[in-house]
């Protein structure tokens, strides 16, 4: 791996990171409402998968998935402005937070039923395979949503018809408060591929370019013709499962697990109904943002003052993404009808009335 | 076990009866076939039968409220009722169900009008008053409030619409046969002439018709479409009155006797008119006008030409009994084939004529005796059915019958 | 140029003719592959556009009618059969959270050209689960249209409409018709796919149906003719949108109105027609909008109870009578 995508990778996860936490302000300052599920802690997730994806993929995603958008490509202010409802948002304002939709990018969504993207990448695997395209559609879902009946439909068409997806389980181990051995009888995900002949590995989802080689070389089967592949990830979230849920059925020694030995941040984060400090974060240990500056740094590919340099221009982005979103236009009833009537306007549905 | 008692039907075209009294009370003892009740219907007053033993049971209807046919008025009890005789009144809505004759509520039959100097414009097209006539302050009355919300409910929205399009206040139009007001209802009384106006005149009392005179009404109003000419001769008829007299025969109905031989003669004069075709009758029944004093009725002599005079005598004797006790029935008083109206007791009436009732082809007036000695007869005929000759050949012939009247022998 | 043709042949008939003509097109779901389809509306089109053309799905319902989803965001034209509408309560999912949602949540960024085919209504002693006619919930979905067609010539306009629309479409047939026999006209003037049918004129009131009902409702106005009645027959041959305009027109010169839906009389298709043509025109009722309907009972197994569920001749019949009737029983 070479330094510039290493830099690159290492941009993208902090960006991540300063988009979520601006929308965390967002939401707390009462600038965005609706439901409101941030990814920090998974940010190694998506962009080792999404850095492994070319241009001529397609991504179907979750409801938590402004990270995914934004590794993927499309600019944040424009999801910025599509959690803040304006009709400069990537959706127009009719998505939301959980709806950010980008043809140009090839990024089918995000679905806030859980259990819908297997079937949505299906559709377009199945779309590529009967085109016979060298292209592959990744699919993210959560540890929770692999007891939803469209898992195994799905994984069972995908496999039978050999179709070009890369399934990829963020595993997190928690479906909002109950925690994975409370909702699964399997624990390890990846083995229920194996019941769908899926080739399919567990890989440590903190550490970016464990999961970048492995997306990499799934996605390099997936294209050449071989059927789906699945990853299941073990990442983990730092918050709780949206704005309105504290986190708080988590024990904090699990936290402790996941964030090194510092109980004192574990505490502070406990205490803290806003977003964690970047302090804390960054006090809390094997944070995967952590774990790959020190690698970055390690390698010498970059340093400390590279990396501040790399923290001052994505805070300025960001912060430009905000006020783009608070300036922009709400939009209105009238362009609601028109979206609605999008897809009709060559159609005549019925006489006019005379 | 409870079994009602309804509103008899006792005539095809009955739609509603008025309960005239209760024979019985509440928790009487009632023997099947014994009357409960009488019911002024059309033209007469008749019994409600009893078709169960047992004993009466309320709630009773209302006496002297205008019922539909067919509605419940009261039960009769295998037992009798638990103590209690309530006063309870049966549900009956005359003024709901009942096609009104005249547009107060039935309940209270009269109703004063004093008209105000300045008649105040109809505020409400849509028969918020009680009656036609301006209410007298803006602030209406319980009584007439709760008639506007009776009358809202059942008003189709387009027999609304058409009317207030016609101009037709709603309280003008009767009622469909299931009390509501429908297009149709509206059209019929767009179509039919418009209600007088008395705004301007005399303060006035609104009283309901009795049922035979709105029948009368009816009927007369009925026959506007019959296309009617009159044809008068005089005949001297003192032979005749002599030659009754002397036999104890009753003038009008010997004169009948004779209507009903020429009727026989030229059968035209038996047919009737329907929108299904000309009504050809195999016999004459002879109706003949009678004053009962509250207005008229046309009791049916059946068989007239055929049967022998005594006999008519006798049938007629307990017809005119009948009137008397106001126990006249339906099938007493319809269906006759030609009328006969006689004014002859009036001496200064020379000449009338007479409106040809739906169902018959003629009718005859015969006036008193002029100076001449002579008597005016006027026929008066449907031109659907008779022609001018026929009809005057119709007074040749009974003119004949009557200045030789050998055959009374 | 018309033919005479079974309601199931027309359907075939535009399946073929339109995926020869355009390659997006694919159609998958339960056996219309080697088996041709359980109403044999897929009949032979495997072996003439192959296996990827013409799928053949496990019985996942929701996963297959998703993937039609999916795949008609990258420009496909699927057409999804499900075999009766009573196995789509398995892709609700699919089709009012994904079909209907996408192209709104996503600000009109992708079109969604998905037909859903699906029979409904009440067979022969098929059972309550086989029995439903769930049009009440799908109408009721704002982003999804549904088409009704009664006759083969419909089925056949309204299928091509249907493939050639960027909306999603649910198309539901009833398994009654199937085998019923109607001329098709393949070179007529199409009319617009929504619009309504007058299917006999008259003047003395007006009888909304669709579908199966349709039939239903002309035998009861042939037979209402007879007594005097003239019974105006409006096919609606859709229920989202509905074709307001016919239906306005006529109630508003009958003045009377009869709705028949072999849907359940609560909360159905009725309802919504007698609320809006109540408010649309009110001020021409002359009566209050009846309806008949199916009974509010899962449908019984037995024939005469099964029967007895569902709108019959006699039972329109009846309510056209008592609405024209001047002593108009208004229960």
């Amino acid at each position: 791996m070479d330094k510039l995508q290493m830099s690159q990778m290492l941009r993208d996860m902090l960006r991540a990171r300063a988009f979520e936490e601006a929308a965390a302000q967002g939401y707390a300052q009462g600038k965005i409402a609706g439901f409101l599920h941030l990814y920090p802690g998974e940010e190694a997730v998506a962009v080792g998968v999404l850095h492994a994806a070319e241009p001529g993929d397609y991504v179907v995603s979750t409801y938590r998935e402004h990270v995914h958008a934004l590794v993927r490509g499309v600019p944040a202010p424009e999801i910025m402005a599509e959690l803040h409802g304006k009709k400069t948002g990537i959706s127009k304002g009719m998505g939301g937070s959980m709806h950010l939709f980008d043809a140009s990018r090839r990024f089918l969504g995000g679905y806030a039923i859980v259990g819908e993207t297997y079937p949505i990448a299906l559709g377009a695997a199945y779309a590529v395979a009967y085109r016979r395209l060298p292209e592959a559609v990744i699919c993210f879902f959560g540890d929770g949503a692999v007891n939803q009946g469209t898992f195994h439909e799905s994984l069972n068409m995908a496999a039978l018809w050999k179709l070009p997806i890369l399934f990829v389980c963020e595993n997190n181990h928690y479906q909002i408060g109950t925690e994975i051995h409370r909702h699964s009888a399997i624990t390890e995900v990846y083995k229920r591929a194996c019941g769908y002949g899926i080739p399919a590995e567990k890989v440590d989802g903190m550490d970016v370019l464990s999961v970048h080689a492995a997306a990499r070389k799934a996605l390099e089967r997936v294209r050449s013709g071989d059927g789906p592949q699945f990853l299941e990830l073990e990442t983990y979230r730092y918050r709780g499962h949206s704005m309105a849920d504290p986190g708080s059925y988590r024990p904090s020694v699990e936290l402790d697990a996941y964030r090194a030995n510092d109980p004192i941040a574990a505490a502070i984060h406990e205490a803290e109904s806003g977003y964690p400090s970047p302090e804390a974060i960054a006090a809390a240990g094997p944070d995967c943002i952590t774990l790959f500056s020190a690698h970055c740094c390690r390698e010498n590919h970059l340093d400390e003052t590279g990396i501040a340099r790399m923290r001052q221009e994505i805070q300025t982005e960001i912060d430009a993404a905000v006020r783009f979103a608070e300036a922009s236009e709400e939009p209105d009833m009238e362009t609601a009808w028109s979206i609605l009537h999008a897809n009709r306007r060559y159609e005549t549905l019925m006489e006019s009335p005379e | 076990m409870k079994n009602p008692i309804t509103m008899p039907v006792l005539s095809d075209t009955m739609q509603t009866g008025r309960l005239t009294r209760w024979n019985k009370a509440e928790g009487d003892p009632v023997k099947k076939g014994e009357a409960v009740a009488e019911v002024e219907t059309d033209k007469a007053i008749l019994d409600v039968e009893a078709f169960t033993d047992g004993f009466l049971g309320g709630p009773l209807a209302d006496t002297n409220m205008d019922i539909p046919v067919r509605q419940v008025i009261g039960y009769i009890l295998d037992q009798p009722a638990a103590a209690e005789k309530t006063g309870d009144v049966v549900s009956v809505q005359p003024t709901a169900s009942t096609p009104p004759a005249s547009p107060q509520p039935a309940a209270d039959t009269v109703k004063n009008f004093e008209n105000p100097a300045n008649p105040a414009p109809a505020n409400n097209h849509d028969g918020a008053a009680s009656a036609s006539v301006p209410p007298r302050s803006p602030t209406l009355s319980p009584t007439s409030a709760s008639t506007t919300a009776s009358a809202a409910g059942k008003t189709s929205p387009y027999a609304r619409a058409l009317a207030e399009d016609l101009g037709i206040q709603l309280q003008q139009i009767a009622p469909g046969p299931d009390g509501q007001i429908h297009a149709s209802q509206v059209l019929a009384a767009a179509l039919s002439a418009p209600d007088v106006d008395l705004q301007m005149g005399p303060p006035y009392q609104l009283e309901k018709p009795s049922s035979l005179r709105a029948a009368v009404a009816r009927n007369m109003t009925a026959t506007l479409h019959t296309p009617t000419f009159l044809i008068s001769s005089r005949v001297a008829l003192e032979n005749f009155q002599k030659n009754c007299k002397s036999k104890g025969l009753s003038f009008t109905l010997a004169l009948g006797k004779a209507c009903a031989l020429t009727v026989a003669e030229d059968p035209w004069f038996n047919h009737a008119w329907t929108s299904q075709g000309l009504a050809k009758r195999q016999r004459v029944d002879l109706g003949i006008a009678v004053d009962t004093g509250e207005g008229l009725i046309t009791p049916v002599l059946r068989d007239a030409a055929n049967r022998p005079l005594p006999e008519l005598a006798e049938d007629w004797r307990i017809l005119l009994g009948k009137i008397k006790k106001g126990r006249i029935t339906p099938s007493d008083y319809q269906g006759a084939s030609f009328y006969l109206s006689n004014l002859g007791i009036f001496p200064e009436i020379e000449r009338f004529n007479a409106i040809v009732p739906t169902g018959a082809a003629a009718i005859l007036a015969v006036a008193a005796a002029g100076q001449d000695g002579k008597t005016d007869f006027t026929l008066s005929c449907d031109h659907r059915v008779i022609f001018g000759a026929d009809a005057a050949r119709f007074l040749q012939r009974l003119g004949k019958r009557l200045e030789d009247s050998s055959w009374l022998q | 140029m018309s033919e005479e043709i079974y309601y199931w042949q027309a359907l075939n008939r535009v399946m073929d003719t339109e995926m020869a003509a355009d390659d997006s097109i694919i159609t998958l779901g339960e056996d219309v592959g080697l088996y041709g389809g359980t109403y044999r509306v897929t009949e032979g089109l495997m072996a003439k556009y192959g296996e990827w053309r013409v799928r053949d799905t496990p019985i996942s319902e929701n996963s297959f009618t998703g993937l039609g989803v999916g795949a008609a965001m990258l420009g496909l034209r699927p057409v999804v059969e499900i075999m009766t509408i009573n196995f789509a309560l398995f892709a609700i999912d699919a089709i009012i959270n994904m079909a209907a949602k996408i192209p709104f949540m996503s600000g009109a960024q992708f079109p969604m050209p998905l037909t859903i085919r699906m029979p409904g209504g009440v067979a022969r002693q098929l059972g309550a689960q086989h029995s439903q006619r769930l049009e009440h919930t799908l109408m009721n979905v704002p982003g999804l249209r549904m088409v009704v067609p009664a006759t083969p010539q419909d089925a056949y306009w309204q299928l091509r409409q249907a493939i050639h629309s960027d909306d999603p479409i649910v198309f539901l047939e009833h398994e009654l018709l199937y085998f019923s026999k109607g001329m098709v006209d393949e070179t007529a003037v199409v009319p617009p796919i929504h619009q309504a049918m007058v299917r006999r004129p008259g003047r003395d009131m007006t009888c909304i149906a669709y579908s199966r009902m349709v039939l239903v409702a002309l035998e009861a106005a042939e037979q209402l003719a007879t007594e005097g009645i003239e019974m105006t027959v409006i096919d609606l041959r859709s229920l989202s949108p509905i074709d307001w305009e016919t239906c306005v027109q006529s109630v508003q010169q009958t003045h009377h109105c009869l709705i028949v839906e072999e849907d359940c009389r609560f909360a159905g298709a009725g309802a919504e027609l007698a609320a809006t043509l109540q408010e649309r025109c009110f001020y021409f009722l002359d009566r209050p909008i009846q309806r008949v309907a199916g009974l509010d009972i899962p449908t019984p197994f037995n024939g005469k109870l099964e029967a007895a569920s569902i709108p019959r001749t006699e039972d329109i019949l009846a309510a056209a009578r008592r609405l024209i009737s001047s002593a108009g029983d208004q229960s």
